[in-house]
């Protein structure tokens, strides 16, 4: 314990902030802090959050061994555990250290977004039907196994080894969607051995699944362009409909992350490292602790991309099924897939020089811009498609990487709204009303395994994702393209 | 407020989280917080009053403190839960120096009773606390959902 308390640093009410812009905030360096911390916000966001201890846990980051530029946090920063969420963080890729706290327990939570050749006017007098036929096809919710019964160990464990080109292999993806998916869906580095076998128990049977909490399934219109090029060059029309999915690893993916917490909770001493957070434990990126957790992190990484293909496939099939219409009818594509929590090696332009770091990103986006060659050659010359989910009352936004925020954020923006209420106030404040009555009015249908889900992902319970996109959008680090609007959500 | 079966003492108290789940348990002793610690997990899990708990299941833990005993006395049964299906109805729980003996009762969770709670994802060592104070035990835990 006492390796995790000697260092200290500012509580957030004490902590000095200073303003760099209309929408950037800096923590001095200080104390054990090895470089600044900064936060994206507007000035009323920050006003919220001035006493909030997220900010602690960006300082806290700072103090990471081997971290680079600052400490960053996104506009929808709030509380994690050690790495807030929101956090963005960059180590040299020689002398840093791995922290699973900066990754999350379900590694690879991400969002994809699949447009179609449809109308909203065509899709909203059968939404009830399309709905029931998407809560039929896709398993959702505690207990839900995956609709690809009887895969074997040696097959799971495949799935970890090639993340979405099993599933292309399979017969359940095209080049296309694996083009269009971030690292083509499949991380290098990964090493099944690596996954424990209690992790492939609680998580085999769930390739293919939703999940539960703040995961979901919704089928959305596009109802507002900001950018008509850009806009075509992803695929994407005024009132089109369009399918977001918000899944990760499940099971694997969060006992993963568990077995090597613990492994490198109990491996601190010997690197004689010094954190001033137990969920920021870390190990050196080569050390033997540090590779096994890559290598299983990228195997994980990889289930939880099969498993949002899988989703997406089995959402094509119930569409074309509900609707009565054929493929071609239904110009059913992905537009892209983006991860949130994950470590990834990158190259980054550092005080002049290309430097190869680990990018810690835990509820951040990759987000970059135009012209770079991690991207598919069809949205190069555009940028990188980043989707960031809303609420189910309101809107989601696709955004595009523009080229400010590899200078300024390693790359990274937003990935989401973040909570403003706790789980257990939003089901009192849902007491005796019907949320699905409520959200029908709004336009939006829902089909639901919990109601007490829904309740604890009720709209109010969330910011206003809206504030968030335009803060990234005011830094420059990304530009709104689309913004989406509802119209059926399908919950765990 | 979820109650004991047996005395109607509150299982435990819901703490404000903004983005996850925590929960505040009291007992008069050591091994009595670590008991109602196991039933509070069962009861956010699956509802309780649907549980039968006829089949015993031994689990043993090993820590160097009580904090690091309660997360992984709690992922241990997260984990059984989880990737073995068991549901505990019951627990006992004997102490022996840095181990605990937990003796549980429960069955394998048929998921299409739909008696199901919530998913949790991991037990964080977030503000995780294990103490004693003048008249009571007391552990905070905050779950990953």
């Amino acid at each position: 314990m006492l390796l995790f308390s000697v260092l200290r640093v500012d509580s957030a009410s004490t902590m000095q902030l200073i303003r760099r812009s209309d929408c950037l905030w800096e923590i001095p360096q200080s104390g054990a802090m090895r470089v600044p911390g900064r936060i994206y916000a507007s000035a009323r966001m920050m006003d919220e959050m001035r006493s909030d201890p997220c900010l602690t846990q960006v300082a806290n980051v700072a103090c990471l061994p081997g971290i680079v530029g600052y400490s960053l946090a996104m506009p929808d920063i709030h509380l994690g555990y050690g790495f807030p969420i929101g956090g963005v963080a960059a180590v040299d890729a020689e002398h840093g250290v791995i922290s699973p706290g900066g990754v999350g327990y379900d590694i690879n939570c991400g969002v994809r977004l699949a447009r179609t050749g449809l109308q909203s006017d065509f899709v909203e007098p059968r939404i009830e039907r399309l709905a029931d036929a998407l809560f039929s096809k896709i398993p959702a919710g505690l207990g839900s196994e995956g609709a690809i019964p009887g895969l074997s160990s040696q097959q799971i464990k495949l799935v970890a080894y090639e993340g979405a080109e099993w599933a292309l292999h399979n017969g359940y993806a095209t080049q296309q969607d694996l083009e269009h998916t971030e690292e083509g869906g499949r991380l290098a580095g990964a090493d099944p051995e690596r996954i424990s076998e209690r992790a492939y128990k609680r998580g085999s049977k769930q390739l293919g699944t939703l999940g539960s909490g703040n995961h979901f399934l919704e089928v959305s219109r596009i109802d507002h362009i900001y950018d008509a090029r850009l806009a075509s060059a992803l695929g994407l029309h005024p009132g089109h409909v369009t399918v977001l999915i918000h899944s990760g690893s499940r099971g694997l993916g969060h006992q993963t992350c568990d077995d090597y917490l613990k492994l490198i909770v109990s491996a601190v001493g010997r690197y004689d490292l010094k954190v001033p957070d137990r969920q920021l434990a870390a190990v050196p990126i080569n050390s033997p602790e540090g590779k096994a957790y890559l290598a299983a992190m990228a195997a994980a990484a990889n289930f939880a991309w099969c498993n949002r293909q899988l989703m997406m496939h089995l959402a094509q099939q119930a569409f074309l099924e509900a609707l009565a219409i054929t493929p071609r009818e239904l110009g059913f594509a992905l537009v892209y897939d983006v991860c949130h929590n994950i470590a990834k090696f990158e190259q980054h332009d550092l005080d002049g020089r290309k430097r190869r770091v680990c990018v810690h990103r835990k509820g951040a986006t990759r987000a970059y811009g135009p012209g770079n060659p991690a991207l598919p050659e069809a949205l190069r010359p555009f940028g990188q498609p980043v989707l960031i989910p809303g609420d189910m009352g309101r809107y989601s936004f696709v955004l595009i990487g523009l080229e400010a925020a590899m200078r300024e954020t390693f790359g990274s923006s937003c990935h989401g709204a973040g909570r403003r209420m706790s789980r257990s106030a939003a089901k009192k404040v849902a007491r005796g009303r019907d949320l699905f009555a409520e959200l029908k009015a709004l336009g939006v249908t829902v089909r639901a395994h919990s109601r007490g889900g829904v309740a604890e992902e009720m709209p109010e319970a969330y910011k206003d994702v809206a504030e968030v996109v335009e803060v990234m959008e005011a830094a420059g680090v990304t530009k709104r393209i689309a913004r989406l609007r509802p119209l059926a959500v399908i919950k765990g | 407020m979820n109650k004991t079966r047996a005395d109607d003492t509150p299982l435990y108290r819901e703490v404000e989280h903004t983005g996850d789940f925590g929960i505040e348990v009291t007992a008069p002793t050591r091994s009595e917080l670590f008991r109602r610690a196991a039933l509070a997990l069962a009861a956010l899990l699956v509802d309780p009053s649907h549980v039968e708990g006829t089949k015993p299941h031994i689990v043993d833990i090993t820590a160097a403190d009580d904090i690091d005993l309660m997360h992984d006395l709690l992922t241990e049964l997260l984990q059984l839960f989880a990737a073995d299906g068991f549901i505990w109805r019951d627990a006992a729980v004997e102490e022996h120096g840095p181990k605990l003996h937990v003796i549980l009762h429960g069955e394998f969770f048929d998921p299409s009773r739909r008696t199901s709670r919530g998913e949790i994802k991991a037990v964080t060592y977030h503000q995780l606390t294990v103490e004693k104070t003048s008249n009571e035990w007391r552990a905070r835990v905050i779950f990953d959902v």
